[in-house]
């Protein structure tokens, strides 16, 4: 067997190890958890299709040396105290302190190409079929570390075509994050829908609070149909139905811990602008009222981990500006169309720019909630990353990462631009070992989240030790 | 288990029967001091005292085990130390092989006694264990045919979860489709069901509802509610006609049943009637059955309380989702019904069996012959059932239809048959599907592998497909069919057409070959196709007008040219097809067929001809013979299926024909061994799995497997026909690849196909065998073999393990086999008119 190759008894005790980390199969297990002592970490998982451009991440103003070794992707690393950043990261200018620039990673143990579904979150090959999930994404590995009322929220603007379609860009659909083996995560796609359901119970609309009444009706029903059920039965049968009756207690139980938080949410039920809530979104103010549920969900408590789909390969842009009338095909874009007089690197260019502004809303806001003696950002990750590697038709080479990390995240990561040896290289690492270190850092023992790159000859599992110090 | 089977086992000295045993003597006494300090009855100490405590009382300890001290240790610790004894006891791995081993009578009453104890607390995890697919052949097959066993057999009543299709057809049955309407596909349900990932019998009786379950229905009821009421709503006015909450789902039933449209179109408050028939007419497409009185009670409050809230349609909806979420739409209810006979069992309702039979042989729910028999009371008898089950078996639509939709992506459609239930069980059973599962480094294929992606299952699933077209050539043709579909030499490689239209596509290629050869098409391809329009437009399988005609045309004669020209009959669907991606015949070991970037040179100026290629002399008639191949076990979807990345896997090969050929038994790895396969440059992998696995402690279970899987050495990871290996290590490397994915060349050694098959319990079969095909010529005339094969039907059409009880069902089923030449038919007739598919008791 080849070292490449997890052998039997480490896959077993990785699996072990993560299963106790992870709650029992089919178990809801947010909702089961004991509120988290102290001060939770919040994690928020921003990815977006089409790939992210390694060139682009590169600070401008590094040496003649650096530039060399960046060229020729060999490791290396600066303080970004003394560089400048890429123009489309000039919204982060203020949170320097708290950036890192990652790159290095690679992925081609997952799906690539045009898009990658799960596969950039969980680490494994995912063709848009629930049967290809093979585990729980590290968000939600995370998020049981950290439990909460919601235990994840997932917001995203979804593909309206290309090969992984939604049916619309407002419902709630299969999003980009899995619970767990074969479980796709479900995500909202409109801001407005995602207010409704997460702050429904202390809605002053009156359809709101009938649908809300309704719901809790039908729950209550169902609980109770299925308890009188159980009663009658014994053993194994008897079992089959309480597992379920359990489920749909545990659903209302965090309904009715949603409820008890009544005051805290009424205080932070998302004050959209009206724009934000009118049906021809612009692709833009959708993120931005994404930006604000997401923030209002993590203040308020609902959840401590946030995916967020800024976009998809699928999506078709409006509202980038210089071109706010353009219906922007990205799929046009990944193959250098120009558009409407914009070059399609400007074109990307621009996204990723408000990008970077829904990034320091989110930091800026955080900043100013105050929590122990700092702030919630002290207690907050935030990553942003392709779905599906280094560009369009991606092969997983490379996913660059911008981290991030308040001052009480556990990890070495400093205001940095890093580049980890190259795929290949002695030293490389991937997806999996990033996620390892996340997992690890934050309490999840497991020896190594995620497959194996086939093609990889080096041993590569475990976390990334360097920045666990 | 009632005392004539513990005397069965008592007379054949079996001791796993007695874990199925709560011996009333024993228990008694149990229960007695259970009031006062734990003690262990004397005639048990006495046992263990002879038998045990030599290694496991306060001298000894061994593996740190003490059986001195049951008294001393809290409840949670004994029943611990008890489910441990008893799983030695039941594995027979206690005493150890060396040590005097106790009478039949003192080990029944040791794993009496431990039985006991642990039902007491209900905390037997071994009867627990049992019930999972891989314990299956933990009950005695010799028992189990030796007809010594004449226990009314029965299955327990029960709740068995749906299987995914299942789940899609009752979907389809709460909004009444019939016909072309059923072949279609629900944007806002998302299936809650996946079987599990293995090879063997995956959907059992033991699964259940859990919280994922009920996120993925809880959208999926609100989803289903809302079509079953918008044409009502629609006719009332509340939205309109063109008006959807998602433009691109616009699908909806036509009609919104009567008692839904009654409730919603009335103004004012409906009457308890109309509630009650809206209540009866949903339980009736959700449950396919009336609600019950306390049933209707408490849905009409909840309906009536909903109303008043919400108004007439939502409160209505909110029934509509409260029955959808009722567990019994997820569960397949066989309870039994009416007296109990003599043995305790009841006979499954009308209902039951007609759903029982129903789904058994397809995924609907039952017919309207079937429906009309359970009204009529004739479907009672073994007679009646046997009178359904044949119908249903002689019917080829009913039932039919691709034999896993899964499998079909944008290049190929799954095979589609009358009866995919059937195929079902044996692709289960061989466990082929599972080579969609193992990835692998498609360089070492040279090129050739393609790993399932988005949207096609790549190779495997070609394979796959290929390889249920063999299933179901067998299962059609219903004779010795365990014997051919283990021994067959005949394929099915690219089968996407039937004989017939292959024959004519061949035919007009051949025709359209010989006319235009000799034109002068390559120097003037426009002149040649103008002067022969009429000609082409003649032949339907040219498709060369209408678009880009000259090059359309230049393809094809360099096709036909390259195939048809030198001898060869060229693959019927030509390689320049929209999404061609056939290049899998090189794992059969069979040629090339032109990839699909072959002519995509030939209009360009530089372009300088093809070069020579020797590609395959496609067979139309299929399926044809194959060298070097015998059966399922030789098809490359099995061997990818049992291999694993870079590797064969003879262990996994050999485990695999140990549990379901031979109904044996093999542990599983402890989890403290590193059950790795040392590297070395100088060995083949063979070589290298025998040195690891010589050792005593390992060998004492490789020996169940190695031999068996040895000999398939001789087929590569790919599933590839060889006689000797490459060594894939640097210092043996020949030659680097010389394009893009393709192999590099290595420096090889004989691969040795020698293997010994033992446990067929037949000495003219077991003993040494030279290579594959001996070992599966062998097997194929085993008795032991078919009656494993038998064992895993059970399985799947019962939807759990065989117990001891079950004895006469499959000795009938075997003999009903044998009888009929080999006909799976008969099998399947048998189990479905046995008493353990028709009767029920509760479970204690």
């Amino acid at each position: 067997m080849n070292k490449r190759m997890t052998t039997r008894r480490n896959f077993l005790r990785a699996s072990l190890l993560s299963a106790g980390g992870m709650a029992l199969p089919g178990t809801i297990p947010g909702l089961f958890a004991n509120p988290a002592n102290g001060t939770p970490m919040r994690f928020i998982f921003m990815h977006r299709g089409n790939g992210l451009f390694p060139k682009v991440m590169v600070p401008p103003s590094l040496s003649q040396q650096d530039k060399a070794r960046e060229e020729k992707k060999e490791p290396f690393e600066v303080d970004l105290e003394a560089h400048d950043l890429p123009d489309w990261m000039a919204p982060l200018q203020a949170h320097k302190d708290h950036l890192t620039i990652l790159q290095g990673l690679s992925g081609k143990m997952c799906t690539t190409g045009h898009h990658s579904w799960c596969s950039s979150l969980g680490v494994f090959k995912a063709n848009e079929r629930p049967s290809s999930i093979k585990r729980a994404t590290v968000d939600f590995e995370l998020a049981k570390l950290y439990p909460s009322p919601m235990e994840h929220i997932e917001l995203a603007c979804f593909p309206t075509d290309g090969g992984n379609a939604r049916g619309s860009l407002d419902g709630v659909a299969m999003g980009f994050s899995a619970r767990g083996a074969q479980q796709p995560n479900y995500a909202f796609g409109s801001p407005k829908g995602a207010v409704e359901e997460l702050y429904q119970s202390v809605s002053s609309n009156k359809e709101d609070q009938i649908k809300y009444q309704l719901e809790r009706k039908v729950m209550a029903f169902a609980s109770e149909n299925q308890a009188r059920l159980a009663a009658g039965l014994s053993g194994i049968e008897q079992t089959k139905i309480t597992h379920y009756a359990d489920s749909i207690d545990a659903l209302r139980e965090r309904n009715r811990k949603i409820e008890a938080m009544g005051d805290v949410l009424r205080q932070h039920v998302p004050q959209l602008d009206p724009k934000y809530l009118a049906d021809n979104l612009s692709t833009l103010d959708r993120q931005r009222a994404h930006a604000e549920v997401l923030l209002s969900a993590l203040i308020s408590g609902l959840t401590n981990v946030v995916a967020f789909t800024v976009d998809e390969l699928g999506h078709h842009y409006t509202g980038i500006p210089g071109i706010e009338n353009e219906k922007v095909n990205m799929h046009d874009v990944g193959h250098n169309k120009t558009i409407a007089g914009v070059e399609a690197e400007e074109v990307r260019k621009r996204c990723r720019h408000h990008h970077m502004t829904l990034v320091d809303t989110i930091v800026t806001r955080l900043k100013g909630i105050p929590e122990g003696s700092g702030t919630m950002f002290d207690n907050t990750m935030l990553f942003y990353f392709p779905d599906s590697g280094e560009t369009h038709h991606s092969q997983g080479w490379e996913y660059p990462f911008v981290v991030m990390a308040g001052r009480n995240a556990k990890l070495d990561l400093g205001r940095r631009y890093l580049r980890l040896p190259y795929h290949g290289q002695e030293g490389h690492k991937t997806l999996g070992n990033w996620y390892t270190t996340l997992l690890n850092a934050y309490g999840n023992p497991i020896e190594h989240y995620g497959d194996f790159d086939l093609t990889l000859r080096l041993d590569q599992s475990g976390p990334i030790r360097r920045f666990l110090a | 288990m009632n005392t004539r089977a513990l005397r069965s086992w008592k007379t054949t000295g079996r001791i796993g029967a007695a874990l199925l045993l709560a011996i009333p003597a024993l228990h008694r006494m149990s229960a007695g001091e259970a009031a006062g300090a734990f003690t262990v009855p004397p005639p048990v100490d006495a046992v263990m005292e002879s038998h045990c405590f030599s290694c496991h009382d306060e001298d000894s300890q061994k593996g740190d085990i003490r059986l001195d001290q049951f008294h001393a240790l809290p409840l949670a610790g004994r029943l611990d130390l008890l489910n441990k004894v008893q799983e030695q006891l039941f594995l027979k791995a206690m005493p150890p092989a060396k040590k005097k081993q106790p009478s039949p009578a003192d080990r029944d009453l040791l794993a009496g006694w431990v039985s006991a104890e642990l039902k007491k607390h209900q905390a037997s995890k071994l009867e627990d264990k049992l019930r999972y697919p891989a314990y299956g052949n933990y009950v005695d097959h010799a028992t189990l045919f030796s007809g010594e066993i004449t226990d009314a057999p029965y299955s327990p009543a029960r709740r068995w979860l749906v299987s995914p299709q299942i789940f899609e057809e009752r979907v389809k049955d709460v909004f009444s489709l019939e016909g072309r309407d059923r072949q279609r596909s629900f944007p806002g349900v998302t299936n809650p069901f996946l079987l599990p990932d293995q090879s063997g019998v995956r959907d059992y009786d033991n699964a259940m509802l859990n919280g994922g379950h009920l996120l993925v229905m809880l959208p999926n009821a609100e989803w289903i509610s809302s079509k079953q009421l918008r044409a009502a709503r629609v006719k009332k006015g509340e939205i309109k006609a063109d008006e959807f909450p998602n433009a691109n789902d616009r699908w909806a039933p036509r009609e919104t049943p009567a008692a839904f449209e009654a409730v919603i179109l009335k103004n004012g408050v409906p009457s308890d009637e109309e509630l009650i028939d809206a209540i009866q007419t949903q339980f009736g497409l959700v449950l396919g059955r009336k609600a019950q009185s306390d049933e209707i009670k408490r849905y009409l409050e909840l309906t009536r309380s909903s109303l008043e809230v919400a108004g007439n349609t939502e409160g209505l909806r909110q029934m509509l989702v409260s029955v959808l979420l009722e567990s019994e739409f997820l569960y397949r209810l066989e309870l039994g019904d009416g007296e109990a006979d003599p043995d305790g069992r009841k006979r499954l309702s009308p209902l039951e069996a007609a759903r029982a039979i129903s789904y058994a042989l397809g995924d609907r729910g039952p017919d309207a012959a079937l429906r009309q028999a359970a009204a009529a009371g004739k479907l009672i008898t073994k007679e009646d059932f046997r009178r359904e089950v044949e119908r249903l078996l002689a019917d080829e639509t009913y039932c039919a239809g691709p034999v896993d939709p899964g499998i079909s992506g944008k290049n190929m459609q799954s095979h589609v048959t009358s009866h995919p239930k059937l195929v079902r069980f044996f692709r289960e059973f061989f466990g082929y599907p599972m080579a969609a599962k193992v990835f692998k480094d498609i360089e070492r294929s040279d090129g050739y592998y393609q790993n399932p992606e988005r949207g096609t299952l790549g190779t495997p699933g070609f394979l796959i497909e290929e390889a249920d077209q063999i299933v179901d050539w067998y299962l059609q043709r219903d004779q010795a069919v365990f014997e051919n579909l283990l021994t067959t030499g005949e394929f099915f490689v690219y089968h996407d057409k039937d004989n017939e239209t292959g024959r004519k596509i061949i035919a007009e290629w051949t025709e359209a070959y010989n006319k235009l050869k000799d034109t002068d098409w390559k120097a003037n391809p426009e002149k040649v196709i103008a002067e022969n329009r009429a000609f082409i437009q003649s032949k339907k399988s040219l498709r060369i007008l209408g678009g880009h005609e000259k090059r359309e045309f230049l393809r094809h004669m360099y096709f036909f040219g390259e195939t048809i020209g030198k001898g060869r009959t060229p693959f019927t669907t030509v390689s320049f097809a929209h999404g061609y991606t056939y290049n899998h015949s090189i794992f059969y070991n069979l040629p090339p067929t032109p990839g699909v970037f072959r002519y995509g040179e030939i209009e360009n100026r530089n372009f300088k001809g093809l070069d020579d290629v020797e590609f395959w002399d496609y067979p139309v008639e299929q399926p044809f013979a194959l060298p070097h191949r015998k059966g399922i076990l030789t098809h490359p979807a099995w061997l990818i299926a049992h291999s694993s990345n870079f590797h064969t896997d003879p262990v996994k090969r050999g485990r695999w024909i140990r549990e379901k050929l031979l109904a044996g038994r093999v542990p599983d790895v402890p989890i403290t061994v590193d059950a790795q396969v040392p590297e070395d440059p100088h060995k083949t992998f063979r070589e290298r799995v025998e040195n690891v696995t010589q050792k005593a402690e390992c060998w004492k279970c490789h020996q169940h497997m190695n031999p068996l899987g040895f000999p398939l050495e001789v087929f590569d990871d790919f599933g590839r026909y060889r006689l000797d290996e490459p060594l894939e290590y640097p210092e043996h490397l020949i030659s680097k690849a010389t394009k893009k994915n393709g192999a590099d060349v290595f420096q090889t050694k004989a691969v040795s196909s020698l293997g010994e098959l033992l446990g067929t319990g037949d000495p003219d079969l077991d003993g040494e065998v030279k290579d594959p095909f001996e070992l599966i010529d062998r097997l194929a005339k085993s008795t032991r073999v078919r009656q494993s094969i038998i064992r895993h039907a059970f399985r799947f059409f019962m939807g759990r393990n065989e117990l001891l009880s079950d004895s006469q069902t499959l000795i009938a089923a075997d003999q009903a086999y044998v009888h009929s030449g080999g006909s799976f038919k008969a099998v399947v007739v048998s189990l479905l008119t046995s008493d353990s598919f028709r009767y029920r008791k509760p479970t204690s």
